[in-house]
């Protein structure tokens, strides 16, 4: 009896796991694209090559913010959630790509890594729940 | 609409339309408001601050005082919308949150008569010139998000700025 209802615990949270990891994901690329929309002058240290006072850095957060608020919401609405996943991982990539080099590997840069993974693993994997496909 | 072995129906092209609509507003008011926020006094070159010495300076730092407010009318640091994001350096001892916040930055302070002489740069690089600040009488330092800095390093120097007030609050500019 008992084993039965961990296995039907494992199974249900197993099913459910891939909702829930794109749907953090998704909350993760709303938190910093809403803020780099609406701030993104404090956002601009991290843009690379340009120099961050200039208006070319200030379009290229906003890009950036305008993107991740989009995947998001695509994230969190199941539409097209591999697909976004990908692109999110895409990103992230450049990312952490880009700390290491202006920075050098630390906790902070890590840290992204982890959520590249989880982006990597959203991508990969079938979602059949709390998706919009109509 | 397919994209690779996903389809994207009706509904929810219906809402990325609207995600993009809604993100290009954010955009529109973020540039509008682009030159709002932390003060023009920033620290170093906002580059983040390597640990291994360079040969660039900044080229930036803060700015002697010019043209400012005039004394009586010195906009107060605790009406400004960083205020909550200042933390005092000097005088007294640095706070737990203070030295976090100074994380990748070197900052020194010193008084002369009524003026204090601040000079302020990134680790790793020269440390800019020193700054005078007339009846100055303290030294906030300003670090929106303490989620950039780590070890050493202060990856984005963006949100990070100086500020030297009076004895009443007022911002020195």
């Amino acid at each position: 009896m008992t084993s039965n209802r961990w296995e039907r615990a494992t199974q249900s949270a197993a099913s459910w796991a891939p909702t829930v990891g794109r749907i953090l994901l998704g909350l993760v690329l709303a938190w910093f694209g809403y803020h780099e929309l609406v701030q993104p002058g404090l956002w601009t240290g991290y843009v690379p090559v340009l120099s961050p006072t200039s208006s070319l850095a200030t379009v290229a957060v906003l890009a950036h913010g305008w993107l991740l608020l989009v995947l998001a919401v695509a994230l969190i609405a199941g539409i097209a959630p591999r697909a976004a996943a990908a692109v999110a991982a895409l990103l992230l990539l450049e990312i952490v790509i880009s700390l290491t080099v202006s920075g050098g590997l630390s906790d902070l840069t890590l840290r992204d890594v982890g959520v590249l993974g989880l982006a990597v693993i959203v991508s990969g994997v079938d979602q059949d729940r709390l998706v919009l496909t109509g | 609409m397919r994209l690779g072995t996903e389809s994207v129906g009706r509904w929810g092209l219906a809402v990325l339309v609207v995600a993009g609509v809604a993100g290009g507003v954010l955009a529109v008011h973020g540039w509008s408001t682009r030159s709002h926020g932390l003060p023009k006094v920033t620290l170093g070159n906002s580059r983040p601050a390597k640990t291994t010495p360079t040969t660039t300076p900044p080229t930036q730092g803060p700015t002697a005082p010019s043209q400012g407010p005039s004394k009586g009318h010195r906009q107060l640091l605790s009406a400004q919308p960083y205020a909550n994001v200042a933390y005092q350096i000097w005088p007294g001892t640095l706070s737990s949150a203070a030295k976090a916040a100074l994380i990748g930055l070197k900052v020194s302070v010193k008084q002369q008569g009524s003026d204090l002489i601040v000079t302020a740069g990134v680790n790793g690089q020269p440390s800019g010139h020193p700054r005078t600040y007339a009846g100055g009488a303290r030294v906030y330092v300003i670090e929106a998000s303490l989620g950039d800095d780590s070890g050493n390093t202060d990856y984005n120097l963006g949100d990070d700025a100086l500020v030297v007030t009076d004895a009443k609050g007022g911002i020195i500019q």
